[in-house]
């Protein structure tokens, strides 16, 4: 098979959902960053909105931001899912307990976990008062909302760890005992056995996590508006702004929606490439 | 090329005793069996040689070096697996090259082991397929390659040639023990068919219920069996139950001559091949059934409702109905130690 039908097979999966799901969706904004289906005016065929955008700051901090949190959010998410899959690969005391409780974000709708989180980051929340009476500090800390957003990410891969722990508890319980006793037998310690069986048996659930992350955390609205930088936008915070009230400008949303959709698909396309880089990489190495 | 000695060891998986209290000793470059019933502890055996498992109690020693606590990936063991385990994002050829590429072997004696052993074992046509491409008995033979290409100084077949058709195996079975001996290696072999025990070992470790019930050498194991399970397991037996007098048994078949003092309660055992036909024989009975072996003829005789299974060449013409005459040579019969009175 060639390589450009590998890939695009590999990457099926990951958009081809989108695809098929939204492009009546996809197609109807792309028409509209073009100056079709406009509501404020003649329908007109014309690269004005597209070219007005490419002039405008916030557009550009907006994308970067929200690539920058979506791709910090599927990194930090993994590298802390990956060990904990590993570790729990075999049942221990507690090790369900503990596996099920990894999983429980996932049943906690995003805007509950905001509210759970501020009664812990809050100005006079939980850690402030923890630090406080500790003495660590004698004025409360700016934790929501913090100009760096960290509250953010921390949020955001509390978010999503549940997603990437089962795909990869699933792929990493998949591999048999007997195939890592074999490794062990023909003389790999742990090092080359995580190297040479374990990662690259694992990287499929690898590269599905980190897309699928990377996508979910970049098309964020919630938890920005709620928990993240004031002074930063998300693509979907400007995207609101935009459609809503104070512009009314749907052309102009729905240029700032496409560019949300290309940077998951750019996303993706890195994020894969990334994967089989690293796997390649440490396979030889 | 070390030997192993396997000092009291016993295995207890929740409330299952996979093994007590197993000793026994494989000599340094000697060709050993483990031949017992599904789940009897043989692969779990193994599995504590090659350092899988640690043994509940007793120890492993090999070259009386206690090696109990010693990580597998630093045993000088290789196994081939019952479930073969192959990896299965490599190539047959990668497979195979896997060990000799972690053990830092040069890269011109890694390929010539590699093509080697895929030439011996048929396996160059599928050099680049992965494993799920491959039949099992192809896959088998990926996993007793990938063994061999370590050249370790002891290696543990898990029965290895389970899954190969009559041919195969018997050529595959000669293979191994050619190489056995040609480049040097302790060999564990694990299997439950008791031809292929007999046929390949110096010695043969009958396990049941997690126990060594009998070793030995396969003449030994097979014609002087101690028990009743030794003596069923492995090849057809027939048994008598009864008192020994005047150096006899009474059956209804006549006397039953064996090398015994007298007692009142014991269990003798013979093999159907040690009969002879001969017209003075002592014992008689009916044929009720005769099945023809090619080689051989199996004749099923009755005698006071009981039945004998006797063994003599196929170039007798015997039909059923007859009643014949027979001998069993003194030397040929043994008294069993869990017999009548145990
Ligand atoms: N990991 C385990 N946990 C619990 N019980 C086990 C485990 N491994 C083996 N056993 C039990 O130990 C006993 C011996 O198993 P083992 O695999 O050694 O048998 P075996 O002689 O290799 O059988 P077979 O010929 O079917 O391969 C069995 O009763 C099995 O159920
Ligand atoms: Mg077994």
């Amino acid at each position: 098979m060639p390589k450009a039908v590998k890939l695009a097979l590999l990457l099926a999966p990951a958009f081809g959902l989108v695809v098929v799901m939204m492009s009546l969706v996809i197609w109807r904004a792309v028409a509209q960053s073009f100056g079709l289906y406009n509501f404020n005016g003649e329908d007109l065929l014309s690269l004005r909105h597209w070219a007005e955008m490419f002039a405008t700051r916030r557009y550009w901090n907006a994308l970067e931001w929200s690539a920058y949190v979506a791709t910090t959010s599927a990194l930090i998410t993994l590298a802390i899912a990956y060990p904990l899959a590993l570790w729990l690969r075999k049942p221990f005391a507690g090790s369900y307990l503990l596996s099920a409780l990894l999983k429980a974000p996932y049943f906690v709708p995003g805007l509950v976990a905001v509210f759970l989180l501020l009664n812990v980051i809050a100005f006079h929340g939980i850690v402030n008062q923890a630090l406080m009476w500790l003495g660590l500090t004698d004025r409360p800390i700016r934790l929501q909302n913090d100009r760096n957003g960290y509250g953010l990410i921390a949020l955001q891969v509390w978010k999503q760890l549940p997603l990437a722990f089962l795909l990869l508890q699933g792929a990493v319980q998949a591999i048999p005992d007997p195939v890592l006793n074999a490794a062990r037998d023909l003389g790999a310690g742990p090092v080359a056995r995580f190297r040479k069986v374990v990662l690259p048996l694992t990287a499929r659930a690898m590269q599905a996590a980190s897309i699928l992350i990377f996508i979910n955390v970049a098309g964020d609205f919630t938890f920005q508006a709620t928990v993240g930088p004031t002074r930063e936008n998300s693509l979907a915070t400007l995207m609101v702004q935009y459609q809503g009230t104070n512009y009314g400008d749907w052309n102009a949303a729905a240029v700032v929606g496409v560019t949300l959709m290309g940077l998951s698909l750019v996303g993706a396309v890195v994020f894969t490439a990334l994967v089989q880089g690293l796997t390649r990489a440490m396979e030889r190495a | 090329m070390p030997g192993i000695d396997i000092e009291g060891v016993a295995m207890r998986f929740g409330q299952v005793d996979a093994l007590k209290d197993v000793s026994l000793r494989v000599p340094e470059g000697a060709f050993v069996t483990l031949l017992g019933p599904s789940g009897c502890g043989k692969t779990t055996l193994l599995n504590i040689i090659a350092g899988f498992l640690a043994p509940t109690r007793g120890r492993v020693l090999f070259d009386g070096q206690d090696v109990t606590g010693l990580r597998p990936e630093a045993r000088d063991t290789a196994m081939c697996f019952q479930s073969y385990a192959l990896f299965p994002h490599l190539s047959v050829q990668e497979n195979i090259a896997f060990g000799p590429r972690q053990k830092r072997l040069e890269r011109a004696e890694t390929a010539r082991r590699v093509t080697g052993l895929m030439e011996q074992l048929g396996l160059a046509p599928h050099a680049a397929k992965l494993p799920n491409a491959l039949s099992g008995g192809q896959q088998q033979r990926v996993a007793l390659a990938r063994a061999l290409a370590v050249a370790p100084g002891v290696v543990l077949f898990d029965e290895p040639l389970s899954n190969l058709d009559a041919k195969l195996r018997d050529q595959v079975r000669t293979e191994i023990r050619d190489l056995q001996r040609r480049v040097g290696f302790t060999a564990v072999y694990v299997t439950h068919d008791q031809a292929e025990a007999l046929a390949m070992s110096d010695t043969v470790f009958l396990l049941n219920g997690g126990v060594i019930e009998q070793s030995g050498g396969p003449r030994d194991i097979y014609f002087r069996p101690r028990t009743r399970f030794a003596a069923d397991f492995i090849g057809a037996a027939n048994l008598h139950d009864g008192p020994i007098s005047g150096g006899a048994m009474d059956t209804p078949f006549g006397p039953v001559p064996v090398d015994a003092p007298d007692a009142a309660h014991r269990t003798l055992c013979w093999r159907p091949e040690v009969v002879r036909l001969t017209e003075a024989g002592a014992l008689s009975g009916k044929v009720a059934h005769v099945a023809f072996q090619g080689g051989w003829l199996d004749l099923f005789v009755t005698a006071g409702g009981q039945t004998l299974r006797l063994q003599v060449s196929g170039t007798h013409d015997i039909p059923e109905g007859a009643t014949i005459r027979f001998d069993i040579p003194r030397e040929a019969v043994v008294v069993l130690k869990d017999g009548a009175n145990a």
